[in-house]
């Protein structure tokens, strides 16, 4: 009901402002968005934005994954981790990712992934990785993992870790079998979250000069060339694609931790 | 030298307000091997205490334990408990549950499943295999976690009250096939209850313990043949005995309540 209301409203007003350098109708928008494959200012299409944003994405919450993960566990575990590392990570939290982006581009520069490997002038998809852009993705997604992995291990009952230990699990058998399924409905709400801030991110580090591709570029590119049109349907895709990522990752959820929803 | 010794033991915590609160004091007994001992007496009298630290996840505060001629330091390997509370690994099937110590031990899945079944025939759950703790009722869960610790097979097999949530049928059907894996294994048994009756029927001896603080209070031997007639003569007398004594403990507590008043 409130979709069709705000597409009414939208549409009135479009038609009241008969500009659709400030205002598109609602039937361009959707033209634009029922032809994904069509070049858009010469840019590439939609769906080349998407995917270049995408790869730059799950790379970046793979690697903040793959660190955070593993620390998390440990720091949850161990007095010695905890003391290691919780005043950095405490100190680094309330730094917003996407202050880190202007000094991440100055620092990395426009070095991609490709340029790590020698490849100057390809064309692949790691040509369009930037590290900055990997760095403020990687940024934006360790925190809510690694927490929610730390507040995971940390929430694993007790009698669980007793029993275990009574019926001859090791420390790292008891890792493996019991502190890490225990924590996973957290990890996987970690990972969740992390995902969509990542997602926030790479949109605004892509809206910063220097960038060439991605949904965030189109969007900041129709803007300086008032393509209305083009901008509204970018930010419709990256709400559809956001959705679908944290959807993805909670069908994961739910299929894993269906014992913790149930338990008394 | 006896199996399990208990020597002198006392323990201590610090409650809530930093205050000392002593759990157990003095206790000593000993323990048989192969022996099925009971131990009954009012709530909070620290019975589970007493499992916690034979299990060694608690250290005495004074005393101490002695398993098969060695000190009890840190974990007692030789032995298993099964808690009061529901302990099953909620994430874990019925059946990997109660293959855990035998994947800890590296027993390839094919045998460790073929022993599991055993252990779940035992208590009653066969076909239940594949459904999660949530799934179950209380009752069947504390089955479970039995099976798990016979799976494991340890020389000592510690038990917290394991049939408190089961209903009176269920209950003589487990403490008679406890009782069996007892005479065939030949395991020695400490077992905690609050119901006389079932003490009788399942124990070599029986430990009446006291409160304020924890201690041995009574100790008295089940010479009754096996299996055990819930109504015979001497099944009776003892039931009424063990009765007495803990009335008297009870008794005991009010009269010295009112005096600290
Ligand atoms: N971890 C603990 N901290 C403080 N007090 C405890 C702790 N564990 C047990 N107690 C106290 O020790 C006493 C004995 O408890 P418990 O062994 O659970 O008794 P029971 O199993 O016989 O009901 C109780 O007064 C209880 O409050
Ligand atoms: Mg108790």
């Amino acid at each position: 009901m409130i979709p069709i209301i705000i597409i009414a409203v939208w549409e009135f007003f479009a038609i009241q402002a008969n500009n659709p350098a400030l205002l598109p109708r609602v039937g361009d928008v959707i033209s634009r968005l029922v032809h994904p494959f069509t070049d858009l200012l010469n840019t590439g299409s939609f769906v080349r934005h998407i995917i270049v944003s995408a790869s730059r994405v799950v790379l970046g919450f793979i690697l903040a994954a793959v660190i955070g993960i593993p620390l998390g566990l440990l720091v949850g575990r161990y007095l010695l981790f905890h003391r290691l590392f919780s005043p950095i990570i405490e100190l680094l939290r309330p730094l917003c990712p996407i202050a880190w982006i202007p000094f991440a581009m100055a620092i990395f520069k426009t070095y991609t992934i490709a340029d790590m490997f020698g490849a100057h002038y390809t064309t692949s998809i790691f040509g369009q990785i930037q590290l900055g852009m990997l760095y403020v993705i990687f940024y934006g997604g360790f925190f809510p993992i690694f927490l929610n992995t730390v507040h995971g291990v940390k929430s694993v009952k007790h009698l669980y870790i007793e029993s275990a230990l009574l019926l001859g699990a090791d420390q790292k058998k008891l890792f493996k079998k019991v502190i890490f399924p225990s924590s996973l409905p957290s990890i996987l709400t970690g990972l969740r979250v992390g995902l969509g801030i990542s997602w926030m991110v790479i949109i605004a580090a892509e809206m910063l000069p220097g960038s060439d591709a991605g949904i965030g570029y189109l969007i900041i590119f129709s803007y300086e060339l008032a393509e209305m049109d083009i901008l509204i349907a970018s930010m419709i895709l990256i709400g559809a694609v956001g959705a679908l990522l944290s959807y993805g990752v909670k069908v994961l959820a739910d299929r894993t931790s269906i014992w913790q929803a149930k338990e008394r | 030298m006896s199996f399990l010794r208990i020597n002198n033991i006392g323990k201590t915590f610090l409650g809530e307000r930093k205050e000392e609160v002593i759990a157990l004091s003095d206790l000593s007994f000993d323990c048989q091997d192969g022996e099925f001992l009971c131990i009954v007496g009012p709530t909070g009298c620290g019975k589970t205490t007493l499992l916690r630290l034979i299990a060694g996840l608690e250290q005495p505060s004074e005393g101490d334990i002695i398993l098969a001629d060695t000190v009890i330091q840190g974990l007692n390997r030789e032995a298993t408990l099964v808690f009061q509370q529901y302990s099953l690994f909620p994430w874990c099937n019925v059946i990997d549950n109660v293959c855990f110590s035998l994947e800890m031990k590296k027993i390839p899945k094919k045998t460790r499943y073929l022993e599991a079944r055993k252990f779940i025939n035992l208590v009653g759950l066969t076909g239940f295999e594949k459904a999660l703790p949530y799934e179950l009722s209380g009752g069947m869960q504390q089955r479970v976690a039995i099976a798990r610790a016979l799976a494991h097979n340890p020389k000592l097999l510690l038990l917290d009250e394991p049939f408190g949530a089961l209903d009176e049928r269920t209950r003589h059907r487990l403490q008679a096939k406890l009782l069996a894996v007892w005479q065939k294994e030949r395991k020695t048994v400490v077992f905690v209850t609050h119901n006389i009756d079932e003490a009788i029927f399942l124990a070599s001896r029986i430990l009446i313990m006291r409160d304020r603080p924890g201690c041995i209070n009574d100790e008295i031997k089940v010479d009754l043949a096996r299996p055990r007639d819930r109504r015979s003569q001497g099944f009776l007398k003892l039931h009424i005995k063990i009765r007495e004594v803990l009335e008297k403990i009870l008794i005991t507590n009010t009269n010295n309540q009112r005096g600290a008043l």
